[in-house]
């Protein structure tokens, strides 16, 4: 009992199983729901709410209206994700006994963490996804701007890397000589406890969806929670699987999430054709370009995308507020941009709905969105065994560009 | 949890509170102005360190002298450069 508790709840769970199961749930819920796992389209709708309340007419925002405004946050399925997601993430911190109030000690950080939130919310929206519906969730459904979302998404994180790796960006440690003492307190184990009653509780909650006649909001607020349980458990980060190649080559979160992707391709293919369901797709244009790009750059300054930030809220790390308020503020400045400042005409309109299964067929698709998957792990599985922190590429700058140009 | 201390920490990077990637990218860096044969003691309490601080310094050639350590809600290691 032990050792299952320790296994289960206090040492992380291998992110490839975690990947690899988010992928196999996300295709689940969307056979359920017909919706697929994301969580920026309830931020920007939370900034709508918030606009509303300031006075604001929303209602007649083109953009609102593309991605729906009904009801409340709890009335939505979306928004049952967001919050069970946190819910899951907080269960898990809590039962680790790990929930800690974590404060940078460089204080530039919450303003970094605040543009890059920005940034980050606006660029997700453009494109109309973030690293889940334009990417995790946006691939499996052989839309092909999750494609180009994920192409930008890299060299915005690319461009990040360098930002953050600039000495008035990043700051200076604290090294000192010698050994530091240890506070040998042991911390007290309440933490566990209020872990077991919050998970008790809301599965409670959970029931009481289900009871109350609001199927779909229980299978949200069931399916969010799982979604929060395993990026917490696998600390699953999108942000570190592209910035962490530029920085130091580390690729595992990367090679993860493609598997995961893999997974969710094969799962939710065949959701599709049993079901005889229509694929979700977003609109592909210089739009999804120009979003993947900003995104890229914003998760890198604010250090966790959309997704990533809601966990480590819940463990207490929190520069992440800021990011969380900068995601819902640039989520917001984009829907009033989308026709207010003319993006949507000079961005979006050329643009159009491209489905792989429509191209290729539903063999062709899955073979072709395998075949690029399985290019990018080799591509990452090479990155990672000759690239170097400070020193870069080491085996040959000309293979380098060359691999890098392949997988674009 | 009175672990002792091996017997001869260096230096010290604290870099608790900061979240990623700065845990590694000040590891690293402090790593590459130490003399070979230093041991550099790392405190962190970002939870993603347990993982990739381990896994770069091992990948960049430095020594994990021992296993990485928990001490309630703080992360130690120690490296050898």
């Amino acid at each position: 009992m032990k050792t299952l508790y320790v296994r289960l709840f206090q040492n992380y769970w291998s992110p490839f199983l975690v990947m690899a199961l988010a992928g196999l749930l996300s295709a689940l819920y969307f056979g359920i729901t017909g919706t697929v796992w994301a969580v920026t389209g309830e931020f920007t709708r939370l900034a709508g709410h918030a606009m509303a309340l300031f006075g604001a007419d929303v209602s007649s925002w083109s953009y609102f209206k593309l991605i729906g405004m009904k009801g409340t946050t709890f009335t939505r399925t979306d928004g049952w994700i967001v919050w069970g997601m946190f819910a899951g993430a907080l269960i898990m911190v809590l039962l680790n006994n790990n929930f800690k109030i974590r404060a940078p000690r460089q204080k530039r950080r919450w303003a970094q963490g605040f543009a890059g939130g920005i940034v980050a919310g606006f660029g997700a929206r453009l494109a109309l996804g973030c690293n889940l519906a334009a990417f995790f969730t946006g691939v499996p459904q052989f839309s092909l701007h999750a494609w180009i979302f994920m192409v930008a998404t890299a060299g915005g994180t690319f461009l990040g890397a360098k930002l953050v790796a600039a000495a008035w960006w990043k700051g200076k440690p604290v090294v000192t000589k010698g050994a530091i003492a240890r506070k040998a307190a042991k911390p007290s184990s309440v933490q566990p406890v209020l872990g077991a009653i919050a998970a008790v509780a809301y599965a409670g909650l959970v029931a009481y969806l289900f009871a109350s006649g609001h199927r779909m909001l229980g299978v949200a607020a069931l399916f969010g929670a799982l979604f929060g349980i395993l990026i917490e458990r696998g600390q699953i980060c999108f942000t570190s699987a592209f910035r962490d190649l530029w920085i130091s080559g580390r690729a595992t979160m990367t090679k993860a999430i493609i598997v995961g992707m893999a997974v969710s391709s094969i799962a939710t293919l065949a959701v599709i054709l049993i079901n005889g369901m229509e694929p979700i797709t977003k609109i592909a244009a210089l739009s999804t370009l120009v979003g993947g790009l900003l995104f890229g750059i914003g998760i890198v300054m604010a250090g966790g995308c959309e997704t990533g930030m809601m966990y480590r809220l819940m463990e207490g790390q929190i520069v992440f507020l800021p990011v969380f308020l900068g995601n819902v503020i640039g989520a917001g400045a984009l829907a009033y941009a989308w026709d207010h400042m003319g993006i949507y005409d000079t961005l979006v309109k050329s643009g159009s709905k491209i489905n792989l299964i429509d191209k290729l067929g539903a063999g062709g698709a899955l073979a072709a969105t395998l075949i690029v998957l399985a290019l990018g792990f080799a591509f990452a599985a090479y990155w990672q065994k000759h690239y170097r922190f400070k020193d870069g590429f080491k085996k040959g700058e000309s293979a380098h560009g060359a691999k890098t140009t392949a997988v674009r | 949890m009175a672990q002792k201390q091996p017997p001869s920490v260096d230096f010290t990077l604290d870099v608790r509170g900061e979240s990623c990637p700065y845990p590694v990218i000040y590891t690293l860096e402090t790593l590459a102005q130490l003399q070979k044969g230093q041991l550099l003691q790392v405190v962190a309490d970002c939870p993603a360190s347990l993982r990739n601080v381990p896994e770069e310094v091992v990948k960049h050639g430095y020594v994990l002298e021992r296993e990485p350590e928990k001490d309630g809600r703080e992360l130690y290691f120690y490296i050898r450069a």
